[in-house]
C-alpha cells in the first residue's frame, strides 16, 4: 500500500477491521486520501465497498484500527462524529431523499438546523446548487414527482448545500436507467473538476478513467489493488482484478 | 334485442336494477311484517315517543337532567356520554400506545421487553374483563371520608371528584370553540408557514396561537361564570358525602382506564409498525447530513411514521368508539345503555335501534371523514417506488 502519511490527509484509514457478528467484513484496510483527491472504489458484490465508505461517516461502527477525517479521529466522541458528518457529504444508491419535504426543503433543512444558517441564506445556497445540478425548475416539487436521475441530482445538491469538504458516493448510478446515468455522472465530473475530495464506489469505468486519481479494487473485505487508472486498466497484477475487469468491461 | 343484452354496459345496468330492486323488496317486506307484529302487541310505531318524558333517571350526565325530560334529551345525553368516554378513552389510549410503541422500537433491551410484555398481556385479555377488573378496583377505593386528595381532586370508591368551573351551559359550550382552535391553530400555522419561516420562529408563532386561544377560552369562562360564585367549585366533605365539583363515577373511570390500557396495546403495535415502515435510507441520509438523533426523530422518523400509521389508527379509533358500548356491562349510561333502557321502558325497539345505529354511523363516519382529510393533506406527493 502506498498510503502517504502527510498530516494534511482528508481521510486516513489505518488497519481497519469491521465485523458483522462473527462475519469479518473488512480486513486490515489501509487507505489515505489527500485533499482534492478522487478515489474510485470497485469490486465484486459483497466485497465490503459500502461497508468501508460507510465507516468514514460512522453509519457503520468499526471494530479495529483508526479512521481520521480532516485531522479528527472518528471514535465514540459524539462531538467528533457530529463534526465529521458536517464536513462529509454522502450520496446513496437509492437517493434517500426526504419524501415529505420539497426539493428545496430537502436542501435547506440541514444547513438551517446543523449550520444554523438563516433561512434566506440557506435558500439562496440551495437554489445555487440546484442550478448547478441543472434542475432549478424542480425546486418546489416533491421527490416522488421526479425521475430517478433528477432525484439523485437533488441528493447531490442536498449534500453539497452543507458545503462539505469530502463527498462519499455509494454506487450513485446503479439504480438508474442508462440515459439518467449520464446526467448524474456529468454532475459528478463537474464537481471533481472543481477540486472536491471524492470517494466513489462505482462500476462506471469510463468515469474512473476520466476523473480518478487512484482506483481501488476490493475483494473479500480487503483492498487487493490500488493504482492510477491507466495502470489499473492496462497492467493490473492481481488475478481477481483481471477477472473482475473482464466482467465489467467485457461487453 | 339479443345484441343489446350482450352489451357490457347494458348488462351491468340491468344487474344493478335487479340488485337494488330485490333489496328494496326485502326491506319493504321487513317493515310490513314488523308493523303488523307490533300492531298485534298494541305498540304504535313511529317517533312520537321521543317527546314523551321518560320517567326514569340516569346516573351520569354532563347536562342537567330529570325524570321528566323527554326521550330525545336522554338520547342526546347518551351520545354526549359516549363521546365523552370515547374522547377521553382514545386520548389516554393514544398516550399509552405511543409510550409503549416507542419502547418497543427503542434500542434499549429492557424497554423492548417491557413493551412486549405489556402488549402480550393486555391485548389478549378481553376488554369486558378488563372493564370489570378496573371497576372492582375502583369501587374498593377508600370511602369519601378517607379520600385520597391531590390538587383539589378526590379519589374515592364513589368516584373521582374534580374541581368544576361554576359556569353556565352556554358559556361552557362557547369555551369549547377556542379550545378546539388551540389544537387546530398550530397545525394550520405550521403548514402555512412551513416554507416562509425558520423552525424556531414558527414554534414561537404556534405557541402564541395556542396561548391566544386558551386565553380566549378562559375569558369566556370568566364572563359566563354564575353570579356570586367562585370560578372553580372544589369538592368537599359534607356529612358523610362529598359535595360540589364534578363527580366522575367509577363506571366511567373503569371504562376509560380499560379502553386506555386495552386500546393502548393495539395502538402500541400500530405505532411500532409505523416506525418500522420508515426507510432506513432516509434515516441514514439525515444522520449523514449531521442532524442530531433528536432532529432525525422529529424531522424524518416521526413525520414519516405518522403517515404510515394514520389510516390504521383511524380504523382503531372507530373500533374503540364502538367498544364504549361495553359501558352497559358496568352500568355506565352511554348511548347504547340509554337505547337499551328505552327499549325496556317504551317498547319502541325498532325505532330505538334505528336511532342507535344512525348515531354510531354518524359518529364513526365523521371520524373517518376527518382522518381521510388529514391523510389526504399529508399524503406523500408523487410515486414512492424506488430503484
Ligand atoms: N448489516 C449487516 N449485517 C450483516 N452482514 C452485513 C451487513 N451489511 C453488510 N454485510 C455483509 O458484509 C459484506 C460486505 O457488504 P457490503 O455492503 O460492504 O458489500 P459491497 O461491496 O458494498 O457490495 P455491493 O456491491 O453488493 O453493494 C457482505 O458479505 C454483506 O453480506
Ligand atoms: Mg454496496
Amino acid at each position: 500500500m502506498n498510503s502517504t502519511q502527510s498530516p494534511g490527509a482528508a481521510v486516513r484509514i489505518e488497519n481497519l477491521d469491521k465485523y458483522y457478528g462473527t462475519f469479518h467484513a473488512l480486513r486490515n484496510v489501509n487507505l489515505s486520501v489527500e485533499r482534492g483527491e478522487k478515489i474510485v472504489v470497485c469490486g465484486p458484490s459483497g466485497s465490503g465497498k459500502s461497508t468501508m465508505i460507510r465507516c468514514i461517516n460512522r453509519l457503520e461502527q468499526h471494530n479495529g484500527g483508526r479512521i481520521t477525517v480532516l485531522g479528527t479521529e472518528l471514535n465514540d466522541d459524539v462531538g467528533n462524529i457530529d463534526g465529521i458528518r458536517r464536513e462529509v457529504g454522502m450520496v446513496f444508491q437509492h437517493f434517500n431523499l426526504f419524501p415529505h419535504m420539497t426539493v428545496l426543503e430537502n436542501c435547506m433543512i440541514a444547513p438551517m438546523i446543523v449550520r444554523k444558517r438563516p433561512r434566506a441564506e440557506a435558500e439562496a445556497t440551495a437554489r445555487r446548487y440546484l442550478e448547478k445540478v441543472r434542475i432549478p425548475e424542480q425546486a418546489t416539487k416533491f421527490p416522488g414527482q421526479l425521475s430517478g436521475g433528477q432525484q439523485q441530482r437533488v441528493a447531490i445538491a442536498r449534500a453539497l448545500c452543507m458545503q462539505p469538504q469530502i463527498m462519499l458516493f455509494d454506487e450513485p448510478t446503479s439504480a438508474l436507467d442508462p440515459e439518467m446515468i449520464a446526467e448524474v455522472l456529468d454532475v459528478m465530473v463537474t464537481l471533481a473538476s472543481e477540486g472536491m475530495t471524492m470517494i466513489c464506489v462505482t462500476h462506471e469505468m469510463g468515469f474512473a478513467r476520466r476523473v480518478a486519481d487512484r482506483v481501488i479494487f476490493m475483494d473479500g473485505g480487503e483492498i487487493v489493488e490500488e493504482a492510477p487508472p491507466e495502470e489499473f486498466f492496462t497492467s493490473c497484477r492481481n488475478e481477481r482484478t483481471r477477472q473482475f475487469l473482464s466482467q465489467v468491461l467485457g461487453h | 334485442m339479443i345484441s343489446l343484452l350482450r352489451n357490457q354496459k347494458v348488462r351491468n345496468a340491468l344487474l344493478q336494477v335487479f340488485y337494488v330492486g330485490s333489496l328494496a323488496a326485502l326491506v319493504l317486506a321487513g317493515v310490513v311484517i314488523a308493523r303488523r307484529n307490533l300492531a298485534e302487541q298494541g305498540i304504535t310505531s313511529g317517533f312520537d315517543f321521543l317527546y314523551k318524558s321518560t320517567g326514569w333517571d340516569v346516573s351520569f350526565s354532563l347536562l342537567p337532567v330529570t325524570a321528566n325530560d323527554p326521550y330525545w334529551w336522554f338520547f342526546l345525553i347518551g351520545i354526549i356520554n359516549t363521546l365523552f368516554l370515547g374522547s377521553i378513552g382514545l386520548l389516554l389510549a393514544t398516550v399509552v400506545g405511543t409510550v409503549v410503541g416507542l419502547a418497543r422500537t427503542s434500542s434499549n433491551e429492557l424497554a423492548r421487553l417491557l413493551g412486549r410484555t405489556y402488549v402480550d398481556i393486555f391485548r389478549n385479555i378481553p376488554l369486558i374483563l378488563q372493564a370489570f377488573f378496573w371497576y372492582a378496583i375502583i369501587t374498593h377505593l377508600p370511602t369519601p371520608r378517607a379520600a385520597h386528595e391531590a390538587w383539589g381532586m378526590l379519589l374515592t370508591s364513589r368516584g373521582l371528584y374534580l374541581p368544576a368551573p361554576n359556569v353556565g351551559g352556554v358559556a361552557m359550550a362557547l369555551a369549547i370553540l377556542p379550545l378546539f382552535a388551540a389544537v387546530a391553530l398550530p397545525v394550520w400555522l405550521g403548514r402555512t408557514s412551513r416554507l416562509s419561516r425558520p423552525v424556531g420562529e414558527r414554534l414561537v408563532i404556534q405557541l402564541a396561537g395556542i396561548a391566544a386561544a386558551l386565553a380566549c377560552a378562559v375569558l369566556i369562562l370568566i364572563v359566563g361564570r354564575l353570579p356570586d360564585a367562585p370560578l372553580l367549585d372544589f369538592p368537599a366533605l359534607q356529612g358523610l358525602n362529598l359535595k360540589g365539583g364534578l363527580r366522575i363515577p367509577p363506571e366511567f373511570s373503569a371504562l376509560a382506564v380499560a379502553i386506555a390500557i386495552y386500546g393502548g396495546s393495539y395502538i402500541a403495535e400500530i405505532v411500532r409498525g409505523g416506525f418500522k415502515a420508515v426507510g432506513k435510507g432516509q434515516v441514514e441520509a439525515a444522520l449523514s447530513l449531521g442532524l442530531s438523533p433528536w432532529r432525525v426523530f422529529t424531522l424524518v422518523k416521526l413525520p414519516l411514521a405518522l403517515r404510515a400509521m394514520l389510516p390504521i389508527l383511524a380504523n382503531q379509533y372507530v373500533w374503540l368508539i364502538k367498544a364504549t358500548t361495553m359501558g352497559i356491562a358496568v352500568g355506565f349510561t352511554d348511548f347504547f345503555m340509554i337505547v337499551a333502557l328505552t327499549i325496556n321502558h317504551s317498547g319502541q325497539t325498532l325505532e330505538a335501534i334505528g336511532i342507535l345505529m344512525a348515531g354510531f354511523l354518524t359518529i364513526n363516519l365523521s371520524l373517518a371523514a376527518v382522518f381521510n382529510r388529514i391523510n389526504k393533506a399529508i399524503a406523500l406527493k408523487g410515486n414512492q417506488l424506488r430503484g
